[in-house]
């Protein structure tokens, strides 16, 4: 590596790393300031949300007040409210989205990175035919149930049956295929339709159930919708991870649960880590299903928020105080994940 | 313990990498799977393992069917090419893992990691993770995790190929001491010569899915089966020199050779190897040719003659020197020319000169 350094682009030279320490004092001050006002910009609504939540009604009617003693005297009264006159009425759908978001995310993560797992890893060609075919017993299933008020266990296990017989009596005859890709497209193309198209149905199935304003039925839309997002992400962060590796481990005498408990996951702990905050996030403020599907007992902390802008006009003061009781578990489950959404963690096991 | 291939063959989709390849490694022996890449060596040491399914013959370990049997259920060990060493696990728990899944005392095996940790040099390691260590102490640490649970046979798929030379030579030596201590049946695939021949026992060479001979280094080199082989094995290679055989003589460019009781007639191949050549004095060898090029490689100097349109590598010692375009005679004892049918790369041979036999 010696003789001339090839000369470089003013664009190649603007993208270097460097060390601040080496720059001229000139540009470290432009560098900090950069820096500063960046900063300034991420954290002022959270400064702005602290400072409304400790302001009375009137001074959020009387315009931009941001010093507290000197623009306004703080008070306590939002904070007091929030968690004493209405105390229970807060703790209730606190304790729901936390349980909510954290049953659902887990589900999602767990069943989302085996089905990545596997989908990374093994070669799926489901012909066209039997994919046809099913969807063809699914209607005529659902037909007969309506149309014809044939009992639906009766009607499923037909189905079933016909889809089974059929499947294996013509399966010589299919010759078109997919293959992963196509799975993998199906399964995030779920994401592609905006959920209020599917919050109707999703309604009705849970009336028919009796799970309306249940946790359970939360739990399972929450997984249900965040599912692609998990498969997706940790696909990639599976196929990265060298097939050596796990060969190595088959021949060492491991199952493929060994596999992938001992040797895939710990390898694959910070896509885990990103994924889950990710979805964490996603399910923690979601509100557009929760309005449908929870009312008073399944009721979460965005519905709680918005149901401050009532009659009165919204009313800055409680949300702002909702808000940030809101953001302290996310940021708390951040930061503790922060360590592991470290990179360089495959170092060592294959050469380069 | 002995493994034995019975017409192994492997397809992927319409490309048939594998032609009914059979084989007996005996027991305690060190096999070397040699050829280029594609040859599909590192094919059928994966189908030993149980990585990849045959699509055709039988696989036995000892006196076992293993070709429907699951990796883990094979009791052999292999060392990767990239070493696949667990990056999140430290030198002794990557060593020990095939021993947890066996579920060995947690006594017996912080023993056995022990000891096969001393044997390669590495107990002065053992806390540290994989990314800590060199590439020589890696590769270390794989054979390690290989030998430490005494498997039925070792499987090596270039072992040896990420390391630099310098190393590369080193662990080579470690390499045939410690199966020769462990004589534990070894088959190791490499697509470089001298690995082959420095290791093995017995060498196969591959070509496209076939074997092309099987033998002791010393026949490979000495008495090679087809053209393939002799081209294939020896640095610099064998010279190749195109004619036709008629009446019990090879007519090359511009000379000819007495090859007595040859039966064969047509197009043929004569091969010499460098080594066994020499350049004299132009008139006074077998072909006449002129230098095209000499390379000074330190311990000897490799001559390139033109010889026609062809061109033939002399071996000569490290003082030569001659200016290029000087006509030279290239001479050789005629026992040890080859002559392979050009048609089917087979070999000659001749019914009066024995085949010259491991010296």
């Amino acid at each position: 590596m010696t003789g001339a350094v090839p000369p470089r682009s003013w664009a190649s030279r603007l993208f270097e790393p460097r060390r601040l320490g080496r720059q001229a004092p000139a540009t470290r001050v432009l560098v900090y300031a950069g820096l500063l006002f960046w900063t300034f910009v991420v954290l002022f609504p959270f400064y702005w949300l602290l400072v409304t939540s400790l302001k009375l009604p009137i001074h959020v009617a009387d315009g931009p007040n941001y010093l507290p003693f000197v623009d306004f005297t703080p008070s306590p009264h939002a904070w007091h409210y929030i968690f004493v006159e209405i105390g229970r009425d807060t703790f209730r759908p606190y304790l729901n989205s936390v349980i909510i978001a954290g049953a659902s995310t887990a589900l999602a993560v767990v069943v989302g990175s085996m089905a990545a797992y596997a989908l990374a890893r093994i070669d799926y060609r489901p012909k066209l035919g039997t994919i046809g075919l099913f969807v063809v017993a699914l209607a005529a299933v659902v037909v007969a149930v309506i149309a014809f008020g044939v009992p639906w266990q009766l009607a499923a296990v037909a189905g079933i049956a016909v889809f089974v017989f059929l499947a294996r009596a013509l399966a010589g005859r299919f010759r078109r295929s997919v293959g992963n890709g196509d799975i993998l497209f199906w399964i995030i193309s779920q994401r592609i339709l905006p959920p209020v198209v599917a919050a109707i149905p999703i309604y009705v199935m849970f009336q028919q159930l009796g799970l309306l304003d249940t946790h359970l039925a939360l739990i399972l839309t929450y997984m249900t919708v965040n599912l692609p997002i998990v498969v997706w992400l940790m696909y990639d962060f599976f196929a990265s991870i060298p097939t050596d590796l796990e060969e190595s481990a088959q021949i060492d005498g491991a199952s493929r649960y060994r596999i992938f408990f001992d040797v895939v996951l710990p390898l694959a702990k910070p896509g885990l880590a990103a994924t889950s905050l990710l979805v964490l996030v996603l399910a923690w403020n979601e509100y557009l299903l929760a309005l449908f599907l929870s009312t008073v007992d399944a009721q979460t902390m965005p519905l709680l928020v918005s149901a401050q802008n009532a009659t009165r006009g919204p009313q800055w003061w409680y949300m702002s105080v909702l808000i940030v009781i809101m953001i302290l578990p996310v940021t708390a489950v951040a930061v503790a994940l922060q360590k592991f959404i470290a990179r360089g963690l495959l170092i060592g096991a294959v050469k380069g | 313990m002995r493994i034995r291939l019975d017409r192994l063959s492997k397809s992927f989709g319409a490309v048939q990498v594998l032609h009914e390849l059979s084989m007996t490694v005996e027991p305690g022996e060190f096999l070397v799977l040699l050829g280029p890449s594609g040859c599909g060596k590192t094919t059928a040491l994966r189908m030993i393992a149980g990585l990849e399914t045959a699509s055709g013959g039988r696989i036995f370990i000892g006196e076992r069917d293993v070709t429907d049997v699951l990796p883990k259920y094979r009791d052999v060990a292999m060392v990767f090419q990239s070493n696949a060493l667990y990056p999140h696990k430290t030198v002794a728990q990557n060593i020990a893992y095939p021993l947890v899944l066996r579920k060995t005392p947690a006594a017996e095996r912080d023993r056995a990691v022990r000891e096969v940790a001393r044997q390669v040099q590495l107990d002065a390691l053992l806390d540290r993770y994989p990314r800590q260590l060199s590439g020589g102490q890696r590769q270390r640490v794989a054979l390690a995790r290989a030998m430490v649970r005494r498997p039925a046979a070792f499987l090596m798929d270039e072992p040896l190929s990420n390391l630099d030379a310098k190393l590369r030579v080193h662990m080579r030596s470690e390499l045939k001491h410690m199966q020769h201590e462990l004589g534990v049946t070894t088959v190791y695939v490499t697509h470089d010569q001298i690995e082959a021949m420095t290791l093995a026992h017995r060498v196969a060479i591959l070509n496209q899915g076939r074997i092309q001979q099987l033998g002791t280094p010393r026949e490979i080199y000495n008495d090679p089966e087809n053209l393939f082989v002799a081209g294939f094995v020896g640095s610099p290679p064998m010279n190749f020199l195109e004619g036709a055989m008629r009446n019990g003589a090879f007519a090359g460019p511009g000379f000819g050779l007495n090859t007595p009781a040859a039966a064969h007639a047509g197009a043929a191949v004569m091969g010499v190897r460098p080594e066994d050549c020499r350049t004299v004095a132009a008139g006074q060898g077998r072909i006449e040719a002129e230098i095209y090029a000499t390379e000074l490689t330190g311990d000897h100097t490799l001559v390139t003659c033109r010889i026609g349109e062809q061109f033939a590598v002399v071996k000569m010692d490290k003082n030569y020197e001659q200016a290029i375009g000087t006509p030279v005679g290239i001479d050789f004892d005629v026992d040890h020319a080859f002559f392979f049918d050009a048609a089917s790369q087979g070999r000659i041979r001749m019914p009066t000169t024995p085949a010259p036999q491991s010296a």
